[in-house]
Parts: structure tokens; C-alpha cells; sequence
């Protein structure tokens, strides 16, 4: 059953969750996925050795403890006898390895685990020891080191160092940058603990030391919630006077997957020279132009003046949220004709904002979409000189009316049409039961037999509206990927990974890639790959984190298969001609009991979408599709789709199922299905 | 301690309270005063009531010649009617709102009027209640051929059946002049009619002693060149009921309250204030030395009123009064001890700088400033916006941002509340109205809401003025632009691109910004209007924004603002003391809105610092700072007190053991502790800090006799009854911790001769045996404490 939420009204919507609440509370949302959730320590130093512990979900069978750069290793933690430790490695940073983020995942029984961020800096690093959540407790630091330690509910984290009048220190508590769910509060106080200066947006607290002494640092959650999950790498660094502080590394948006366009230097050959603050002062440029630039002091407007001729097309493109930014850049540009009194301003274009490729979720009662915003407040638009003469572009940030951040950066780009896209894919969601707003970490760890779809959003670039292929390299053995393509003019596509039933245990980072012809050239850009923080049931209640993973991790369990596999029945003949219908037979295969009687599917592939849902026995072995093609209006050509909907299994581990250790009664999960990716073949009409 | 004012000041705060009523008929019988009462209630030897019989003996012939020459200037006005021909605009208008037939209550009330008809308020609309009695119910209000039986005179003599009453007396002016338009065919001509130029009340001010009278004499002045004498015709009203009423005549009846006093006048939208200077004409021979502006002020104000003002406190209550007003806490006994025992001149000043670069004092500010800024919890999806929201304000505070800066980046935020923190407010704050609304009434001390239907009734705000400073907030963009389920945290605020209008519903015309009648001149589609808005507010001309704070601010130390209520300043309520108003406005701009050096000069002054017991003079002065008013602690600062008094700590969900209550970020807290509801703290629903509650009450009494809060509080385990209870030391030394810890003085010896009796007594148990010592001791340490807590001296700042 799927219930369109969007046409009940609010009390019959409520009657229904509540007529299926018994269903609901007994029902869990996707299958066991192994998901790392914690390290402690989280970092370490350049060239050391680091012990570690970690936490996670379904880590049973781990392997192995890898990263995202084979500079770093891990090994288990040995005992005194030469045994593991459970749950303890040692990570072996070689000295070679840059100082930046890293993907740490564990290889378990169902495959890789969601990953979680693991830093590498030059810094001396500890981790607390004892609890510090009084002033009388407050643990030592040293000069130019990291602690890492996680907040507990209710607390404040006491520390304490030796300071001296005049030394400039930077304090800074990494946090949501390295996927905690710690948004830290940093507070610089005397040596009795009271506030002298407070740090809350997670940035650095820059201060010179009034005088010798003690100081203390308080750090503690916003709403003091806690736990290990709220973990933190408190950095207490001296820096020299004048000498730019360097925050420590961070993850990145999703959306920052559409920055920079390809080619564009590191640094731009223009820089803004304020003041540009009003037409009068407006700094000239000239078409081409890349121009860095930040939005400072508060309500900055920086205006730039240019002469174009009738007809010249020009793209515009700024960059300041894909920066990392908290900003929302507008620009307007007009024309200028006259000077003084007599100046007229007329408006040519006007930008702001970066629509989703792809409409997101609402946050709503349930899914309406996925909850990924691929779309940013950054400036990507077509500019059409209407007429000769100046121009003026005037640039502000609809955030920054009363913020002064020197570090609210911008890149502004104008440039003759270079046809490109970018590309982000994600696993996908969708609505499971009633008010179902899962936002979990799906790692592709892949039973035998499943097929996971990956969401694919484009951007594309100066009017580029050809289609993208979508490729998968590298994989694991016994693995296969098909992408359906992105249409023209289109912005979603989808890659379907799929695990042979018999698929060996495996793991690799794969190329994901999307490739077009653009001006009879083939083009390839990577697909990055998005994933939440953390595993969020309901985020009503908990804001999802997600962000862009550093690689594209696929992997095999080798020991568990999905519950439920629907492909196309073997040696069907799936052609038609154009204006008929095509039955398309459908293979069943179980593996596990299921719970209900019927499934219903909808379709991917480009223009099957419109395939109307249909239902099918999950009793039965086979099942069909029939697709009208008149009605989709389906032209002739070669075309892969895939079915997919959501299904009740009663889920039992493979090691419970065989009676081990543990063994329970099975759980209902639901979760999603697809069908293995299916080839058809629209033939044109015969010519009478 | 002496608290015999504190009724008096009670009664005057909930008069206050009540706002003028606009929409209220004008008051026919004047209430008796509050003074007289409450003087009563002190047992002053004063008697009022004697030198009334006298008083009113002496000038009930005065009275009756007043009410003579205003029948005759009314008769005066029938005449000259008569003479012109009756105008509907000048003469009926006039009449009608002199009866109250056009008050909110009666015909002017919003919806329907009464029965269907229908009056603009005060006669704002005059073309529309021209067609509402001539015109409307098929024009069976008036009757030309027979005047006497038009249904407008009937009811309003009440001839037959009315709801209102009886109005007009037939045998009346205002019955002649309105029987006389209906016979003359009731024209209207209102645009021909000479215009109300000018208004003025006569005299302006003057110096009136206690128990004297004042006539007014109310001067309309018309486009054509005349003047009218309309003193029946005004309305009046006294801003303060206890120190004046005023007959419908306009003969002001000074009480016996020294002080500065406004009487409203108003007559067809226009109004005039006359101030009274009322002196109590007391002997002032020495005032303390003026320590800066604010002492020259107050006590030059004192002198000329002859108000003598008491001493300055002792060093304890200093201490403890300057400790609960910036740092919302009872000074520590070590604290108290060491200040006490510091020989230096300067101490009071440096106690003043310390408490000020103290995290307290962002805590108990704050605490101040987000309950105003309805910084409330609806929603679990709350709580994390409103802890940054609190935060910020905190922040803000203890940086000492300059009060300007805090305002700008209030009013015109933008991004997401976890980003920038005060993008909350508009999450509270939705509509444009509301938020010029509070803004006005925050940060400008002026109190729009009227101006949104219909002209302001006794203000120069008409509804272009309401709209022009709605249309500062048109350009308020969301996004997403419908919340669905995300949580206001994830809201996020921006300058939506566009010239700003609002429409005045009235006219239906669109209106550029304006900001109280200040034109902004052109605001380009790219300029957030706010920001113009912010720049006018922090202009160092502007009138309202300094003046608005720093009342707040003196309102905050001394318990009665300048101008009262606090947020409702305007010409016909002037401040009781102009001159200081005007100083501390002057200070505060020139010291670049410094927030800290505001509270640094109120409280190093030694009119801050006076004691609150009254002289033999000014017992009854509640307006002129002569003494210190006493004022209950409020919720937060007295759950705190009895916390540090007891030793215990009140635990608040989610938020670490130890934290007070005036640090407490939203409302929701109320909820899990009734201390906090039953005390009045307020739930942030207003932006009037009068909905803290700061009266007693009888719940009050029986929560800190009774609460099983309290009760837990002195048993607990580890909490100073218990600790004094195992001490060695000897028991004058315990008595004195807690005199010190409660009062931040050492007991006097009647103190601890009575105190230590009471410790040395025996207890039985419930079943009648003796406790063991060690029991009986804890006990009565109990017993000891609870007591302490409920002297008027802990509950006060005094």
C-alpha cells in the first residue's frame, strides 16, 4: 500500500498512521547496514602511531580497518598474549601523508561500513583521560597540541594552560566539520573559569592573553547533549602576531560537488578593490573576468562595471556556500546610460541561488523527495546584453547585512559559454511506511544478489542540455553497475550496482563516472559520492549531516544475500514496436520470509518514470510488467529500466538463521528493492 | 527594615499597569485616591481626610463657579452656532465624543459599532460618521421635520431603550447643538468647514501645591482665524489617578502625592498636555554630594519640589542591592565580608566594575532581554534555537557590544538561527505588523498597535505612520519559504530583492518606509530597509531610541521609570524628571551606547545608592527617587537566593547541575518548576516586561510556607542546615554565616541572642520524644533558615 500524503488531508493522514501504528512500531526501516560511528582518539599526528578504539552498528566479522589513503594502515590492537583486541587498532600514519581529512571504514561481514572522518595534522595530540567536567578537575594542555575528547549530557569539559601576557593563542574545537554531533560552545575564561571571550559558531577564537597566568577553556554542547557521539579535537595553538590562523580541515557540503568548473585556476586574476560600493565607485573589469573577493564589512555591496555589446551572451557563476561559507550571494547586473543625476539604471538579469537538481525532501510528514539538496544559495546564470553600453554587476550577500567576516569569500566567474555539468549521486531513499523520514548512512556494502540505486543529480553548465552517461569502474568481483543515463535536458539519472547471488566477498574504490559529448568531444567528470553523518531514523527530531565522501567505497558481504531478488526472467524476448505494449516477465527470487502479500513497484529508466505503479504477488515466483508504450509515447530505441519498491522481510541474520550464538526471532524490515537492471527494445514501426 | 511604601508603590504599579484606556467613555466619577488609602494602611499620623472636608469645603464654590463658566461657555458655543449654522464636523463631532458615543467601547467598536452603528474612533473619520447617522439605516437617525424624534437624540437621552445609556441630557448644550444641525437639515459641508488648526491647553504647566486645584481652559484655533473655547468640550485625562484627577470641566484636583504630573487634553484628534509641578514644600537643607549627572538631576529636581531625600545606605545594603541588580545573586558571605571589611574609598565603584565584567551580569541581562524577545519554547524543535538565540544575547552582554550593533543585528538578521542566532526573532515574530509593533514598543518605547485600525487616540501616529514602518519588514524572505516540518533552527531569513511598500488597509494605498514620520527617501530594490531602519534608530538625533533604553535601564535600578510604563513614552506622558530623562539619553549617545557605562553611572550614583528607609517627608514620594523603593526579588533571583542560602542547587532538565535560573534560556523551565510560574517569571509571550509578574500573592506566601520545593531545599542532604548543624564552630559564628549569606551583614546582638536561643532549644519528635542533638540541631537550623528566607528583608531588594 503507499499512500499519496500529499492529497489527504492532515486528520485523515493522521487516522491512517495511526490505524498502521501497529504495523509501524513493529517495522524497522533498512536492513542492517555496518555503520562506524565513532574513533577515539579521531586524528593523529603526521608520522606517528595511534592507537585507537571505535564504535559502531552492525560491525560483526570486522576484518580490517581501512582508509582513503593507503598512507594510512591500521592493524588490530594486540594484547599481551598477541591477541586482537576487540574493537582497538593501531593506525600507522606514515610521514609522507599530508595533513588533511580522511575516509576511515571498517571491511565487516556485510561489507564496508559507513565511513567516518579520520584527521591527520602536525600537531601533538592526546586524548582526555579522566573526566574534566568541573574546574577542580580540569585536565592540563599543552601549548600547540590537540585533545580529543567527547562532550557527556549535562556537562561542561574543563581545561586549563599556562599562559603569558601578550601571546597570541588560536583555540579552535573541531566538531561538525569532522562529523560530530557536537555543535561546540568554546569559552575562553580566567583561572577561576569565568568568561572572559565565547566561541559558538565553530570557528577560532583568536586572543592575545591579558596577562600571565592560568586560563581555563570550557567546551560544551549547545543544548548540553552529549556522549560519545559528540565527539570534538580541541587545538590550542600559539601564533605569531600577524600570521593568519589556519582552521583545522573539515568536510565538505554536498552541494560544494558542482565547484570549481574544470580549468578554473587555483587563484583568480582579479582581486575586488574596495571601496566598490556604489555606482560611482564601481570597480572597472572587463568580459572574461574571474574576480576573488569576500563580503565584508557587514552589508557589503561590490559593484563592477563592464562594457558589453547587443547580443553578447555571457554565463556568470560565484562561488561562496561551495566554499563553505555561510552566505547567499545575489547580483544584479543593469544597464547604465547617462552619468550624475541624469544616470538610468535599467535591469538586465538578475541571479540568485542554485536550484536543486533534483526537488528535495520538504521535511514533511513523510519523503517527497530525497534529503539531499544538491542545489546551494552560490550563482550560476546566463547573462543576455540586451544593449550596447555599461554595465554595472552589483554583488551582495542576502545573509550578510550585519555580519562582518573578513573570511566570507567569494570567486565570481563571467565567462563565454563553456557547456560542462557536475555531478553528485547518493543511495537511494524513499518512503517505506507511513511517516517514514529516515535519513540513514547507506554504506554499498552488497549482499549476493542485490541491487542498490545510487540517485544521480547534474548540473549542467552554459546551456549544456546533451545527455550523461553513467559508468562505474573497478569494481569488486561479481559486480556489475549500469547507469541509466541522464537525459537531455534532464538533471536525474541513476547508477544501479548490482551483486551476483553468488558474488565473492570483496571491496574496492571504484571510478564513478559521467561522461557526455560536448562539442563532438567526449567528456568525463567523476561522480562524487554523498552520504549522511550518521544513521538518522527520523529527522523530524535529529538534522541529518550529509556530505561528500572523499572516494566511492563498493563492496561484497560474501557471507549474507538479499532477502528478495526481482530481475527479468532468463531468455525473455524484451523488444516491441513503437505504439505496443511490451509484457516484461519478471523473476521472483526468495530468500527470506516476507512479510505481506503484494509489492508495488514503480519504475526508473528515462522515460518510463510514467510507468504507472503496479502491484505484484510476493508469494508468486514470477510476476510481469507491461509497459504501454503508446502511452509513454516511447521512441524507438535501446533502453534499460529497473522496478523498485519496498518490502517486509523477516530478517534473521545469516549467522542467527544458522542457528549461532544470538539467535532471535526475526525482525520485520523493511527496506528497498530493485530489480536487476533490464534491457528492452523499442523497434520502430514496420513500414507498410 | 521599613516597607510601609511598598503598598503604596503596589497599588501604583498595577494602576500603571493599566494603560490609558482609549477606548473607555471618559471616567465621570473620579476614584478615590490610592495615596489616601495606603496612607492609612501606614499608619501615618497624616490625615488626609480632615484637610479634604476643609479643602473640599473651601472649594466647592469654586468648583461650582468652574462648572458656571463652562455651562456658559458651552451655552456660548450654542450660540454661536446659532449665529453660523450648526457644523456637523465643529460643533456635532464634538458633542458626540464628549459623551463617549465614539469611544471604542460604544460606537466606535471595531467590527460593527453597536446594534449596526457604526462611529469612527474619536471622530477620526468625520465624512464617515457624517454617512453613518444621516446617510445609513435608510436615514432613520435623524428626523429633519421633527427633530426631537430623531432616533440619535432619543437613544442617546436615553428616551428609549439604550445600551449606553443615558448621554446627553435633553435639557443640555451638547442636546441643543445637535437638535439644531437636525433642524438646520443636518448639512455637512466638511470640507467647507474651517479646519482645527491648532490646540492648545492653558495653562501649559504650572506649580500647584498638594490638596490645590488647577482650572484648564481648552483653545481651539481654526483655518478661517477664530478661536473656541472648548474646555466642556475636551476630554481629559490624568496620567497619574493618585496625585490627580480631573472633572469633565478640566479642573485638576491635585492629591497629596509631590511630583510632576501631565493631564491628557484632547479635541478632534489633536491633543495638548498640561504638567503640574506639585511640591511638598519640605525643608531641603543637605542632599548627598552629587557623584555625577544623575545625582545633580535627581537632587535638583528634590530641592525644587522640597522632597528631602533620605541618606546614603549602609555599606551591606549597597553591596547586596548592587549585587542583585546587575548580577541577579546575593553577594557570597565572602564576598560580603571582604567588602565590608575594605577600608577604601573607592570600593563601591570597584565592587560596580567587577560584578560588571562578571558572566552574572550577561546571565541576568539576558535573562532580561530574551523574555522580552519572546524567546519561548513551543516545540521540542525549539530548544536548540533558543539556547542559540539566549546565547547570543548573553554574548552580546558580556562583550559589551554596544547597544546600537545588538539592535542592528536583531532588527535586520539574516541567515539561520544556528548561524546567526538572531535571525530567531523572526522566527518568533512572523508578520510584518507584529514586528514593527515590537519594535516600536522595545526599542523605541512607542506603542503602535492603535495606529493600526484607526488614528492613534491620544499619540501623532495616524495608520500612514503604522504602515510606513510595516513596510521596513515587506521585504523579509524565508526560506524554505513554507516551514513544513523543519525546525526553526533550519529557517533561514534573507533580503527579498524588491522596493518596500506596505498597504495602508484604510486608503489601499501602497507606503514607502518611513520610520515615525521620518521620511527614508528612496530605498533601492537591492537595500534591505532594515538596515536603513537600524542607521535611523542608532542616529544620534533620534528621539526615541536612546530615551527608550535608558528608561528601561533607570526602570531596572530604581523600579519606576522615568516615564511610566517604561515602553509607552510619548508627549502626553512625560517623564517625571525631564532634565535626568534627557541627561542619561544625552550620556548614553555620547558614550556610543555603551550598555555597561549606563549601569556604571546609574549605580556609582549617590541617588542609586540612597537608603530606602523613608525620612519623615518622603514617605509618600513614589516617583522622585528621593529614597530607594523596595521591590520583591524577582522569580529567578529569589529561586537562586534560596538556593545559595540553602546550599542546594534546583535542577532543570538538560542543562548542567549548577546552573541558576536567571541563566535559564527559555521559558519552558517554567513548566517543570512552579517556583518560577508562581513568582511571576514571565513565559515570553509579550514584548511588555509587565508580563513578569512582580506583585505577591497569596500563592506566593503559601509556596515559600508550604512547597515541598522549599521543604526539600532546607532538609537536604549536604545543604547548609545540615553542614551548620555537624560544625564545630560556635554557634555565634554559624548565625553569622547566615546573616551574612542572607543578608550581607553581620547580625545585630538581638539577632543572635534570639537566633541563638531558638538553636538551643530541645525538639521532640512526632511521637513526642526528644530528638538527639544532632537531629534537633538540623532541625532548628532548618527552622532558622526557613525563617530568614521568609523576612522581608531576604524576599526585598531593599
Amino acid at each position: 500500500m503507499h499512500l499519496d500524503r500529499t492529497r489527504l488531508p492532515l486528520p485523515v493522514a493522521l487516522l491512517c498512521a495511526a490505524l498502521c501504528a501497529s504495523t509501524a512500531l513493529g517495522q524497522a526501516v533498512g536492513l542492517p547496514a555496518p555503520r562506524l560511528l565513532t574513533t577515539m582518539p579521531m586524528g593523529g599526528k603526521v608520522g606517528s602511531q595511534v592507537e585507537i578504539a571505535i564504535t559502531g552498528e552492525s560491525l560483526d566479522g570486522v576484518d580490517e580497518l581501512v582508509f582513503s589513503d593507503p598512507r594510512l594502515t591500521a592493524a588490530p590492537k594486540l594484547d599481551a598474549a598477541g591477541k586482537p583486541e576487540a574493537n582497538k587498532y593501531v593506525v600507522t600514519i606514515a610521514a609522507d601523508c599530508p595533513a588533511n581529512l580522511y575516509e576511515a571504514r571498517l571491511m565487516t561481514r556485510l561489507g564496508f561500513s559507513s565511513s567516518r572522518v579520520f584527521s591527520v595534522g602536525a600537531l601533538d595530540e592526546v586524548v582526555r583521560g579522566k573526566p574534566n567536567t568541573s574546574l577542580a578537575t580540569a585536565m592540563e594542555l599543552t601549548m600547540n597540541s590537540i585533545c580529543n575528547a567527547f562532550t557527556s549530557a549535562r556537562s561542561i569539559d574543563y581545561y586549563q594552560f599556562e599562559g603569558r601576557k601578550g601571546q597570541r593563542v588560536a583555540i579552535e574545537c573541531a566538531a561538525k566539520g569532522i562529523d560530530s554531533k557536537l555543535t561546540p560552545v568554546l569559552v575562553l575564561g580566567d583561572a577561576e573559569a569565568r568568561d572572559l571571550v565565547v566561541e559558538r559558531q565553530g570557528g577560532v577564537l583568536d586572543f592575545t592573553l591579558p596577562q600571565d597566568g592560568k586560563y581555563s577553556i570550557k567546551i560544551y554542547d549547545l543544548t548540553f547533549t552529549g556522549g560519545p557521539t559528540h565527539f570534538y579535537r580541541l587545538a590550542l595553538r600559539e601564533v605569531a602576531p600577524g600570521a593568519p590562523v589556519v582552521p583545522q580541515p573539515s568536510t565538505v557540503a554536498v552541494n560544494s560537488f558542482s565547484w570549481p568548473p574544470a580549468g578554473l585556476p587555483e587563484k583568480a586574476a582579479t582581486a575586488e578593490n574596495e571601496p566598490n560600493n556604489d555606482g560611482s565607485r564601481a570597480q572597472k573589469i572587463s568580459l572574461p573576468c574571474d574576480i576573488a573577493g569576500s563580503f565584508f564589512p557587514a552589508a557589503d555591496v561590490d559593484e563592477f562595471e563592464f562594457t558589453a555589446k547587443q547580443g553578447e551572451v555571457w554565463w556568470v557563476e560565484l562561488a561562496s556556500e561551495r566554499l563553505g561559507r555561510p552566505t547567499d550571494a545575489a547580483i544584479v547586473v543593469q544597464h547604465v546610460e547617462g552619468t550624475g543625476d541624469a544616470e538610468k539604471l535599467t535591469d538586465v538579469a538578475e541571479f540568485s541561488d542554485i536550484p536543486s537538481p533534483v526537488k528535495c525532501s520538504s521535511i514533511n510528514y513523510a519523503y517527497d523527495g530525497p534529503p539531499y539538496n544538491a542545489g546551494s544559495s552560490d550563482i550560476l546564470g546566463k547573462l543576455e546584453i540586451k544593449r550596447d553600453g555599461v554595465h554595472r554587476l552589483r554583488l551582495t550577500d542576502l545573509f550578510g547585512g550585519t555580519r562582518s567576516d573578513p573570511a566570507n569569500v567569494y570567486r565570481l566567474v563571467i565567462r563565454q559559454a563553456t557547456p560542462d555539468f557536475a555531478l553528485v549521486a547518493w543511495a537511494l531513499h524513499m518512503e517505506l511506511r507511513n511517516g517514514d523520514r529516515n535519513a540513514l548512512s547507506k554504506p554499498m556494502a552488497l549482499r549476493g544478489g542485490a541491487t542498490m540505486a545510487l540517485e544521480v543529480a547534474a548540473v549542467r553548465r552554459d546551456g549544456f542540455d546533451g545527455p550523461i552517461e553513467l559508468s562505474m569502474g573497478d569494481l569488486p568481483e561479481g559486480v556489475t553497475a549500469c547507469g541509466l543515463t541522464i537525459p537531455a535536458g534532464q538533471s536525474h539519472g541513476v547508477m544501479l550496482v548490482t551483486a551476483r547471488a553468488d558474488a565473492p566477498r570483496g571491496r574496492r574504490s571504484v571510478q564513478f563516472t559521467g561522461t557526455a559529448q560536448i562539442g563532438g568531444a567526449a567528456v568525463s567528470h567523476p561522480v562524487r559520492l554523498a552520504s549522511m553523518a550518521w544513521p538518522v531514523r527520523d529527522h523530524w527530531s535529529e538534522s541529518p549531516s550529509p556530505r561528500l565522501l572523499a572516494d566511492v567505497p563498493v563492496s561484497v558481504s560474501g557471507f549474507e544475500a538479499a532477502p528478495f531478488t526481482i530481475t527479468a526472467a532468463p531468455g525473455a524476448v524484451l523488444e516491441a514496436t513503437v505504439g505496443q505494449k511490451l509484457t516484461v516477465p519478471l523473476a521472483h527470487i526468495r530468500r527470506s520470509e516476507l512479510s505481506g502479500s503484494i509489492m508495488t513497484l514503480k519504475t526508473f529508466g528515462a522515460g518510463f518514470e510514467g510507468v504507472p505503479r503496479f502491484e505484484v504477488s510476493l508469494a508468486a515466483d514470477s510476476s510481469q510488467a507491461v509497459l504501454d508504450l503508446a502511452a509513454l509515447k516511447t521512441p524507438p530505441g535501446d533502453y534499460v529500466i529497473s522496478f523498485y519498491g519496498g518490502a517486509v522481510a523477516k530478517y534473521r541474520s545469516n549467522t542467527e538463521a544458522a542457528g549461532g550464538a544470538g539467535a532471535s526471532q526475526p525482525a520485520d524490515i523493511v527496506d528497498i528493492v530493485v530489480s536487476e537492471p533490464i534491457a528492452i527494445r523499442v523497434k520502430p514501426a514496420e513500414k507498410k | 527594615m521599613k516597607l510601609s511604601g511598598l503598598a503604596v508603590a503596589r497599588q501604583r504599579e498595577s494602576a500603571h499597569r493599566q494603560a490609558p484606556a482609549h477606548n473607555a467613555p471618559p471616567a465621570r466619577k473620579p476614584q478615590r485616591s490610592f495615596l489616601v488609602m495606603n496612607m492609612k494602611m501606614s499608619g501615618s499620623d497624616f490625615t488626609p481626610r480632615r484637610r479634604f472636608v476643609l479643602r473640599d469645603s473651601l472649594l466647592a464654590v469654586v468648583a461650582r463657579l468652574v462648572l458656571a463658566a463652562a455651562c456658559f461657555a458651552l451655552l456660548c458655543l450654542t450660540a454661536n452656532a446659532a449665529d453660523r449654522g450648526v457644523s456637523f464636523v465643529n460643533d456635532v463631532m464634538p458633542v458626540l465624543t464628549k459623551a463617549g458615543c465614539n469611544a471604542g467601547a460604544c460606537h466606535a467598536k471595531a467590527g460593527n459599532g453597536q446594534n449596526g452603528f457604526q462611529l469612527s474612533l474619536l471622530g477620526f473619520e468625520p465624512q464617515e460618521d457624517y454617512e453613518q447617522i444621516v446617510k445609513k439605516a435608510r436615514g432613520r437617525r435623524v428626523s429633519i421635520a421633527s427633530p426631537d424624534h430623531s432616533l440619535i437624540l432619543l437613544k442617546a437621552s436615553a428616551q428609549i431603550p439604550h445600551g449606553g445609556g443615558r448621554r446627553l441630557d435633553p435639557l443640555s448644550a451638547g442636546y441643543a447643538v445637535l437638535r439644531q444641525w437636525i433642524a438646520e437639515g443636518a448639512p455637512g459641508h466638511i470640507d467647507a468647514e474651517p479646519q482645527l488648526d491648532t490646540f492648545e491647553v492653558q495653562p501649559g504647566k504650572s506649580s500647584v501645591a498638594r490638596g490645590g486645584r488647577q482650572q484648564l481652559q481648552a483653545i481651539a484655533r481654526y483655518s478661517d482665524g477664530s478661536t473656541r473655547d472648548v474646555t466642556p468640550l475636551a476630554l481629559y485625562e490624568s496620567n497619574d489617578n493618585a496625585m490627580a484627577e480631573v472633572s469633565e470641566d478640566g479642573l485638576v484636583k491635585i492629591q497629596d502625592i509631590a511630583g510632576n504630573l501631565a493631564v491628557m487634553v484632547r479635541y478632534q484628534g489633536h491633543i495638548a498636555v498640561y504638567s503640574a509641578s506639585i511640591p511638598l514644600g519640605a525643608p531641603v537643607e543637605t542632599v548627598p554630594p552629587a557623584k555625577n549627572f544623575i545625582d545633580e538631576a535627581v537632587f535638583a529636581n528634590l530641592k525644587q519640589l522640597g522632597i528631602p531625600p533620605s541618606p546614603v545606605c549602609d555599606d551591606a545594603t549597597f553591596l547586596r542591592r548592587v549585587t542583585l541588580d546587575i548580577a541577579g545573586r546575593l553577594p557570597t558571605p565572602e564576598e560580603a565580608t571582604s567588602f565590608l571589611a575594605d577600608t577604601a574609598s573607592d570600593k563601591r565603584d570597584k565592587v560596580i566594575d567587577t560584578l560588571l565584567s562578571g558572566p552574572d551580569y550577561a546571565d541576568y541581562f539576558a535573562n532580561k532581554w530574551t523574555a522580552v524577545l519572546k524567546n519561548r519554547r513551543d516545540e521540542v524543535s525549539d530548544m536548540a534555537g533558543n539556547f542559540a538565540f539566549h546565547a547570543w544575547v548573553r554574548d552580546s552582554l558580556l562583550a559589551n557590544k554596544p547597544y546600537d550593533q545588538f539592535v542592528r543585528e536583531l532588527l535586520a538578521a539574516t541567515g539561520n538561527i544556528l548561524g546567526n542566532p538572531p535571525v530567531a526573532w523572526y522566527g518568533r515574530v512572523t508578520e510584518p505588523n507584529r514586528q514593527l509593533e515590537d519594535v516600536a514598543q522595545l526599542f523605541l518605547g512607542v506603542r503602535m498597535q492603535c495606529a493600526q485600525c484607526h488614528h492613534h487616540p491620544f499619540e501623532r501616529w495616524s495608520q500612514d505612520d503604522y504602515y510606513s514602518l510595516a513596510a521596513f519588514f515587506t521585504r523579509v524572505g524565508h526560506k524554505p519559504e513554507k516551514r513544513g516540518g523543519a525546525s526553526r533552527a533550519e529557517q533561514m531569513i534573507y533580503h527579498k530583492r524588491g522596493v518596500a511598500t506596505a498597504t495602508n488597509i484604510k486608503t489601499g494605498q501602497a507606503l514607502k518606509p518611513a520610520a515615525l514620520g521620518n521620511p527614508m527617501g528612496d530605498i533601492a530594490p537591492d537595500e534591505d530597509p532594515r538596515l536603513r531602519l537600524a542607521a535611523w534608530m542608532s542616529s544620534k538625533d533620534n528621539p526615541f531610541f536612546a530615551k527608550a533604553l535608558v528608561n528601561r535601564y533607570w526602570k531596572h535600578f530604581f523600579q519606576r521609570g522615568l516615564v511610566e510604563p517604561e515602553d509607552d513614552i510619548r508627549d502626553t506622558n512625560p517623564p517625571s524628571n525631564p532634565a535626568l530623562l534627557a541627561a542619561l539619553e544625552r550620556h548614553f549617545i555620547a558614550g556610543g551606547f555603551d550598555l555597561k557605562s549606563l549601569v556604571r553611572d546609574i549605580t556609582r550614583s549617590n541617588a542609586y545608592q540612597l537608603s530606602e528607609t523613608p525620612n519623615e517627608h518622603n514617605l509618600v514620594d513614589v516617583q522622585n527617587y528621593s529614597r530607594h523603593y523596595p521591590r520583591r526579588l524577582p522569580a529567578e533571583v529569589l529561586l537562586d537566593a534560596i538556593d545559595r542560602l540553602t546550599g542546594t542547587q534546583t535542577d532543570f532538565a538538560n542543562l548542567p547541575a549548577g546552573t541558576h535560573a536567571i541563566a535559564l534560556p527559555d521559558n519552558s523551565y517554567n513548566r517543570s518548576t512552579p517556583f518560577l510560574k508562581v513568582f511571576g517569571r514571565p513565559e515570553g509571550e509579550s514584548v511588555c516586561e509587565c508580563e513578569r509578574v512582580q506583585s505577591s500573592s497569596l500563592a506566593q506566601s503559601l509556596h515559600l510556607l508550604n512547597a515541598s520545593d522549599i521543604k526539600g531545599k532546607l532538609a537536604s542532604s549536604g545543604g547548609r542546615a545540615e553542614r551548620l548543624a555537624k560544625s564545630a564552630q560556635p554557634v555565634e559564628e554559624k548565625i553569622a554565616e547566615l546573616y551574612m549569606a542572607a543578608f550581607a551583614r553581620a547580625p545585630r546582638a538581638e539577632e543572635v541572642k534570639t537566633a541563638g536561643e531558638y538553636l538551643a532549644e530541645p525538639r521532640t519528635g512526632s511521637d513526642g520524644k526528644p530528638l538527639d542533638a544532632q537531629r534537633a540541631a538540623r532541625e532548628n537550623f532548618q527552622d532558622l533558615i526557613w525563617a530568614l528566607i521568609n523576612t522581608k528583608e531576604f524576599l526585598f531588594n531593599h
